[in-house]
């Protein structure tokens, strides 16, 4: 029943393999730029906010697709070199993805409400205490659901390296398709693999929803 | 204690304190009262450096507030202040909103804290809450909490902004009951309130504040019996109906 998925199983796996990779370098490098957008986001400083609010908007309201596109046929242009399909993805990912974290971490600093950084400041605790006793751990808290989900959405987002050949899961398993013609179990298997995994995701998120609200 | 001269302070273009001057004595409780908007709770921010002000000098036990030389952090320790909107840590159980600023600035022993922090809680009647998390308790609760954790640092001010404007009427009291005992028991105070109730039980001195400036000052009785300016009389005739 599932022969075309058994026969060929090493090489989907190897396309699932490259798949978790590319949300790995994703997020490894969205998160942390996504930080610094968000810092850049709540800055008072006119030089770093304009910056970086311009470049979120223009992200933001772009498709995923076209970043891809641009990166991988627009930069060996700019640059004179060809780019190879992994790198070149992974890039696309960071940049696009590091402004919706940003706007996860801008929305969770902006929830603390200022009052409760002054009851801080009011019992004597410095900046550095303040923010990090009060500030930091109550962010947290509030964004954690947010993020994880943020994170299950650049994992399918993933599949669209597709577009620029990079042979993920679902290109390996169309690639399959086009020698086995097993369309329903191969898509089926690709989008099984994909339900359990962020399921398991969503259902983490959801723990994480539950603890904010027993600890207040 | 505390020696407020000639404080004017401005948001911008708008003035929010006007030549503000008012000396309160140790021991002494002072209730502040006055229209929305008309600088009171601006006022009790710049006594702990919360706000900075661009005129005038207040002097808290000495140490002048406005002086940039002035270790704002260290000063803070010795004035507690309470917000209308309690504003407790919402990560943290009662018993650690109490002990966080007595173990990360006066480097108590947790154990040490969690003691005064037991005791605190029991004179503001909720030893049973002690490891509750804000959001289960009632605003009175929290409010209590509230007041205990400011009393954790042991302050010799304690400064309170409108402490009972965000709680249900029958919880008013269990906050105003701490408040008083605290007043009898030789506390330093600056209260925000229209708690009438409370001001002519406690007060040494009420102030009535509006655009700003203090308009009128006395002793309880004579400032509830014979306000001396119209603005004031009106408001008294709203409060007190």
């Amino acid at each position: 029943m599932f022969d075309a998925v058994v026969n060929n199983l090493p090489f989907l796996m190897g396309g699932f393999w490259v798949t978790v990779k590319l949300m790995f370098f994703a997020l490894a490098g969205g998160i942390p730029l996504g930080i610094l957008v968000g810092l850049g986001r709540i800055s008072r400083k006119r030089w770093v906010y304009y910056p970086v609010t311009l470049y979120v908007n223009v992200i933001r309201n772009i498709p995923l697709i076209l970043v891809i596109f641009w990166f991988y046929f627009v930069m060996p242009i700019i640059i004179g070199r060809p780019l190879d399909p992994f790198p070149s993805a992974v890039i696309s990912f960071i940049i696009f993805e590091a402004t919706y974290f940003g706007e996860i971490i801008r929305a969770g600093y902006q929830s603390v409400s200022k009052g409760q950084i002054e009851a801080g400041y009011s019992t004597g605790l410095t900046y550095i205490q303040t923010t990090r006793y009060i500030l930091v751990p109550i962010a947290l808290r509030r964004m954690l659901p947010s993020m994880i989900t943020q994170s299950i959405v650049t994992y399918q987002d993933t599949c669209l390296a597709f577009v620029i050949g990079l042979p993920e899961f679902i290109r390996r398993a169309r690639i399959v398709d086009t020698l086995e013609v097993r369309s329903i179990q191969l898509f089926g298997f690709v989008a099984i693999v994909f339900l359990i995994t962020c399921y398991i995701g969503s259902v983490m998120s959801r723990r994480f929803e539950v603890k904010e609200q027993e600890g207040g | 204690m505390i020696q407020i001269k000639n404080v004017s302070k401005w948001f911008g273009d708008f003035q929010v304190l006007r030549d503000i001057n008012e000396q309160v004595k140790e021991g002494q409780t002072v209730v502040v009262c006055g229209p929305s908007g008309s600088g009171k709770s601006t006022l009790l921010r710049c006594i702990n450096g919360l706000e900075p002000f661009q005129k005038g000098e207040i002097t808290v036990d000495g140490v002048s507030v406005g002086d940039r030389a002035t270790n704002l952090y260290k000063l803070r320790t010795e004035i507690g202040m309470v917000f209308q909107r309690f504003e407790l840590y919402p990560h943290m159980t009662a018993l650690q909103n109490i002990t966080l600023a007595p173990m990360k600035v006066r480097n108590r022993p947790k154990k040490k804290a969690q003691d005064h922090a037991m005791r605190l809680l029991e004179r503001v009647g909720i030893p049973e809450k002690a490891n509750e998390y804000p959001a289960n308790l009632s605003g009175g609760q929290q409010q209590r909490v509230a007041i205990a954790r400011s009393l954790a640092m042991e302050p010799k001010i304690m400064m309170f902004d409108e402490p009972t404007s965000a709680l249900d009427p029958e919880m008013i009291k269990e906050v105003l009951e701490v408040m008083i005992d605290l007043a009898k028991g030789g506390m330093t105070m600056i209260v925000v309130t229209h708690e009438m109730g409370f001001a002519r039980e406690v007060a040494d001195e009420i102030i009535f504040m509006d655009e700003g400036t203090i308009i009128e000052r006395g002793t309880d009785i004579n400032f509830f019996q014979n306000p001396k300016s119209p603005r004031t009389k009106d408001f008294l005739d709203k409060i007190l109906i």
